[in-house]
Parts: C-alpha cells; structure tokens; sequence
C-alpha cells in the first residue's frame, strides 16, 4: 500500500521555514553584535556601562583593559 | 518676572569638558578597562582596596562638591590600575576566560562559575586575596561556592 508521503511536504516546509528565518534572526543579532549573544534586560547602570564601553573602544560589546577613558556630562540645552 | 516653561533640549552630542584640569593637581590616568573586565575583578578589587575606597566613601559622605575629595579619589584610581595590572600580569588566561566566558552570558556570574572558580583560586595563589559577598548571613554558604544552585541561567 502506497505511503501518502506528499502529505508530509507540509511539516516538512512549515520545519524548514520555521527553521531558515529562526537561524537568519540570530545570525543577524550576533553580526550585530561582534558573534556575541545581544545583552538583555539592561538597566541604567548597565546602559551607561555600555555608552562608556562604547567612547572607549568605539562599540558597546568590545572590550579591552587598555585605554584611558573621558568622561562626559549628560547636558541638555535651556532657553 | 517672566515665569513662562522653557523646556530643555537634549543635544545630540554628549557635552565634553574642554578646559582641562589645574597643573597643581597630579594626573592620574583613567582605568582603562571596559565593563566586563571590570565586572570580572570587581571583587578583588573590593578586597585588594578596601582602605582606600572606604577613605573615599566617607570623604563623599561628608561632602558632595567633587573638588573636595579629589585625592581620595586619585588613591582609588590609583589602586585600581595596580590591581588590574597585577592580575594581568599573573592570571591573564583565567582572567580573560573569566570575562570572555561573562560577555557570553549577558554579564551575569552565574552561568560562568566554572572559569571563576580557576580566577579565584590562582589570585588566591598568587596575590591572596579572596572573593567574600559581603552581607552573607554568618552560616549561608556564599552563592559562588554552592556546588548545585537552584536556579540557572535564562533558557536560550
């Protein structure tokens, strides 16, 4: 008795795009991110550690333990 | 007098101070390094340099304004550069696993137990400072020595 595999072809497609734009996203987050997981849950302390990470090395997910930092003031304009 | 809202604006560069420091006051230089590191010895940093950031903490205590407790504040800088010097000098692979292993882990100490483990027993060896959690309840085992802990890291 024939197998109806054609019905398969469904699983099989619904597996594969499931699976094609599940693996695309991630490549794309971890590109962003120097092959690194993205951070997550970041809170103000961790913000202001990543814009320091940032004027220091120039990305917020590269570090070093080599330069001198400069410090910068949050100013906003009056008037 | 004229009591109309002005509301600020937020500019789109940060503000850099241009004028620099008075040549009475000695240059330090800036710790250098970036948050994971920083996180990776943060602890032996409170080990190695109670004193110092003990000193400055009061300083700040007694007065906001930064002019006053400027050389306090050089003495931690200053410890803190040692330390971080020290460490690279006599632990860098355990050190560099240790905060490779925590960008990994969206900087949390718990999935990285294994490479801190290695970090704390060669500082132990060879600079002998040792990682306490200050506010352990006296008969707690402290978190980063709980061989199985109960709660793990973010399902990926």
């Amino acid at each position: 008795m024939p197998v109806p595999w054609e019905a398969l072809i469904p699983f099989g497609l619904v597996t594969a795009l499931f699976g094609t734009a599940g693996t695309l996203l991630n490549v794309s987050k971890r590109a962003q991110n120097q092959g690194k997981p993205p951070r997550y849950h970041i809170d103000s302390w961790e913000e202001m550690m990543m814009d320091r990470d940032q004027r220091l090395t120039g990305h917020a997910r590269k570090q070093t333990v080599c330069f001198e930092t400069s410090s910068v003031w949050y100013a906003e304009r009056t008037q | 007098m004229n009591s109309s809202f002005h509301p600020g604006e937020s500019s789109s560069h940060p503000f850099h101070e241009p004028t620099p420091l008075p040549y009475s006051i000695p240059k330090v230089n800036e710790v250098g390094a970036t948050s994971a590191p920083l996180k990776s010895s943060a602890f032996f940093i409170g080990a190695y340099c109670k004193e110092f950031n003990e000193d400055f903490m009061l300083c700040k205590a007694e007065n906001r304004e930064p002019a006053h407790c400027l050389k306090e504040g050089r003495r931690v800088t200053r410890c803190a550069i040692d330390l971080i010097n020290k460490m690279r000098e006599n632990c860098l692979q355990q050190f560099e696993a240790h905060w490779n292993c925590l960008e990994l882990n969206n900087q949390q100490y718990g999935p990285c137990r294994k490479p801190e483990r290695a970090l704390n027993k060669c500082m132990f060896e060879k600079l002998g400072l040792v990682k306490t959690i200050p506010g352990t309840a006296p008969g707690q085992t402290p978190i980063h020595e709980v061989d199985n802990p109960l709660y793990g890291r973010m399902q990926k």
